[in-house]
């Protein structure tokens, strides 16, 4: 199905992106139909199919390994862990995001978010990997490149990303809030000059929901006018289709979506 | 090129993407005609049918109209009006013919249809997905007046816009297209008219002054061969009198050391206008707070001054060092920025946004399909700027169409 989309249709994409991601339920994964895929990036591949939002809980077990081993290397960049990075996230206040950009199944750039050090509401973990990949790498290696995240891409990032002709993104849970992939908005896909991309959500997901919520129950002394949050709790529990659950189409097949212990 | 040379600019507020559905959406509605004074019966009889359905969905549109005060192709539909013959309703006849109840007027007699005590009135009875026909029908003739006069009612339909106007010319548009509207004074699907008449007033004069300067930011980078002719202007005006805080333009074709590179692919995305001014404003908010600006500085940012039209406003203190990101700080540009940088620019909260073209290809901050002069009834109809039922920050902001640029020296495919 979506692999059919051909090439000539570049630029533009208009109107066929709609009905592909409208069905996300019955889509297999691409991923699925390609068997090299991930395990072989020997090719290029410069018209992957955005078969598009798949969700982490329909793919095979050896593909699903593959994608946990780099969403893990992702968690460690925006969680306390033995790296001195992420020591820093945790004294710096930096709301925990962190990303890792792959290329020929090995880490190939990390970043993690430094919006609150920077003073700077854009420095997201995905610009600060980039403009290190980029100061060593030309551009035209992201083709062939794909990111794990532990949140969604925002919109200003969903854009940046496909700009840049990202293979492929992978992320953690849902952002709600301004989400570029399908949670709020679908920049991933929409009408635009540049190719689309496929993304799959849901991968060590309550995990990434616990990180945010673990940083957001401690006072933020940077905000203009701090919220009482003292009263706060830490919420544990996580249903399916909680709070980072897509709110606009696609919706992840409900059947699917039993959690992992 | 000095403020007082540069002719006033003309700024047109963008529409938001809630304003643009709300011109576009229509329905259909019933309409029935009833004599006025069961017309809350009916009402009632319709709540109590349909509980779900909201009436506060259709408060724009008037419930109960004259024939007098319907559009002209709806009085050309309906005609002529029918009226009640006097003390039917409570005479209770058996089986009465519905000729001898809704009787057509004589095409003369207009004056004895408004005055008459019981002429009809056309009652809008809701949107057409309530009910089937059929079912609307049978619970009419269970209630007032059908029920006490045993007349089938006649469903008629009418096409009414969806959702409610945004301004009162809006408003009188609509009551001679469609229905007669009841205009509230407010702007539920954007900034408030008044609000936006208000700003529009406090910047006019100077835009034209500051988008001059983002075209000589722009013209000055492309001189370097580094980037593409777009620029930006971050301007304070919180204190009366506007500050120029940032000067960027566009550096996406310059190398991690500094040369100007090949124009092959998108370039250097991360060196953005819009993303190089936000940078500059935080750096000086860090040597302001006595920080070290360069704190995690990358060369690929591309944030350093580089141009004269850089340089200066960079260099002056003129900014709080505790103030947050961009908040009550306004943007201005050369060009509709794309959807990476309008999602930038909300990020930093911004307070407004002025832009000279726009870019219907690559823009995302237009929500409608206007277009320009190469791409007419093109856009991305992202409207980032305000959709605050879905993103965390809103703005206002405006086009400026007489300052547009025609002469396509930036390719309608280029991310600006």
């Amino acid at each position: 199905m979506a692999s059919q989309l051909p090439q000539e249709r570049l630029p533009e994409y208009e109107g066929n992106m709609g009905t592909i991601l409208s069905s996300p339920a019955g889509a297999v994964p691409d991923l699925v139909t390609q068997p090299h895929h991930p395990f072989e990036h020997t090719e290029p591949q410069p018209c992957q199919a955005p078969a598009a939002d798949h969700d982490a809980d329909d793919m095979d077990p050896d593909e699903r390994a593959y994608h946990e081993h780099f969403m893990r290397e992702a968690i460690k960049m925006a969680s306390s862990s033995p790296r001195p990075q992420a020591e820093l996230a945790l004294k710096s206040d930096e709301t925990p995001v962190g990303c890792v950009f792959v290329r020929n199944g090995e880490v190939f750039g990390r970043g993690m978010n430094e919006t609150n050090r920077t003073l700077n509401g854009t420095r997201h973990a995905e610009f600060v990997a980039l403009a290190g990949i980029l100061s060593k790498h030309p551009i035209s290696d992201l083709k062939e490149t794909d990111l794990y995240v532990t949140v969604e891409p925002c919109v200003m990032c969903a854009s940046m990303l496909r700009q840049y002709a990202i293979r492929a993104v992978y992320f953690g849970c849902w952002n709600e809030r301004f989400g570029g992939t399908g949670g709020v908005l679908n920049i991933h896909s929409d009408p635009s000059v540049d190719r689309p991309y496929p993304v799959t959500g849901g991968i060590f997901r309550e995990e990434a929901i616990m990180l945010l919520r673990k940083f957001y129950v401690q006072e933020n002394e940077k905000a203009p006018e701090p919220k009482q949050k003292k009263t706060r709790e830490l919420k544990t529990e996580i249903l399916p289709m909680d709070i980072h659950a897509p709110k606009s189409t696609p919706t992840p097949p409900v059947g699917a979506s039993t959690l992992r212990a | 090129m000095a403020a007082d040379t540069v002719a006033t600019a003309q700024l047109v507020p963008l529409r938001t993407k809630d304003e643009v559905r709300a011109s576009l959406e229509t329905h259909t509605v019933y309409i029935v005609e009833i004599p006025a004074r069961f017309a809350n019966a009916v009402k009632d009889a319709i709540q109590d049918a349909a509980p779900d359905f909201k009436a506060a969905e259709i408060s724009h549109l008037r419930r109960v109209v004259q024939f007098k005060y319907l559009p002209a192709h709806l009085q050309k539909q309906f005609y002529p009006p029918a009226r009640l013959q006097r003390g039917i309703c409570s005479d209770g006849h058996d089986e009465p013919s519905p000729a001898s109840l809704f009787t057509p007027l004589p095409p003369s007699d207009d004056e004895s249809c408004t005055k008459a005590e019981d002429t009809v009135r056309f009652f809008l009875l809701c949107p057409t997905r309530c009910f089937k026909p059929a079912e609307l029908v049978a619970i009419l003739r269970k209630n007032p007046p059908f029920s006490v006069i045993n007349i089938y009612p006649k469903l008629l339909y009418v096409t009414v816009p969806a959702l409610a106007p945004t301004s009162a010319e809006q408003a009188n548009q609509w009551s001679e297209q469609y229905w007669p509207i009841a205009y509230k004074n407010t702007n539920p699907y954007g900034p408030h008219p008044s609000l936006v008449a208000r700003n529009t007033v406090e910047i006019e004069p100077e835009s034209s002054t500051w988008l001059a300067l983002a075209s000589t930011a722009a013209a000055e980078i492309t001189q370097l061969g580094v980037g593409e002719k777009v620029g930006c202007v971050v301007v304070d005006r919180t204190r009366g009198t506007s500050e120029v805080i940032a000067v960027a333009g566009d550096c996406r074709w310059r190398s991690p050391l500094g040369d100007a590179e090949a124009h092959t692919g998108p370039g250097n995305v991360m060196a953005h206008c819009v993303q190089r001014a936000i940078a500059m404003v935080a750096k000086k908010r860090l040597r302001m707070a006595g920080s070290n600006p360069a704190l995690l500085d990358r060369s690929l940012f591309c944030d350093v001054p580089l141009t004269e039209a850089e340089k200066a406003p960079y260099d002056k203190d003129n900014i709080s060092a505790s103030g947050y990101l961009c908040v009550d700080l306004d943007i201005y540009l050369t060009h509709e920025p794309c959807v990476m940088c309008s999602m930038a620019i909300l990020h930093s909260r911004f307070k407004r946004c002025i832009f000279s073209t726009r870019m219907p290809l690559t823009g995302g901050m237009t929500a409608d399909t206007a277009g320009n002069a190469t791409n007419p009834g093109k856009g991305l109809q992202h409207g980032i700027f305000w959709r605050p039922t879905e993103l965390n920050w809103k703005f206002l902001a405006w086009e400026c169409p007489s300052n547009a640029k025609s002469d396509a020296s930036i390719a309608d495919t280029v991310h600006v």
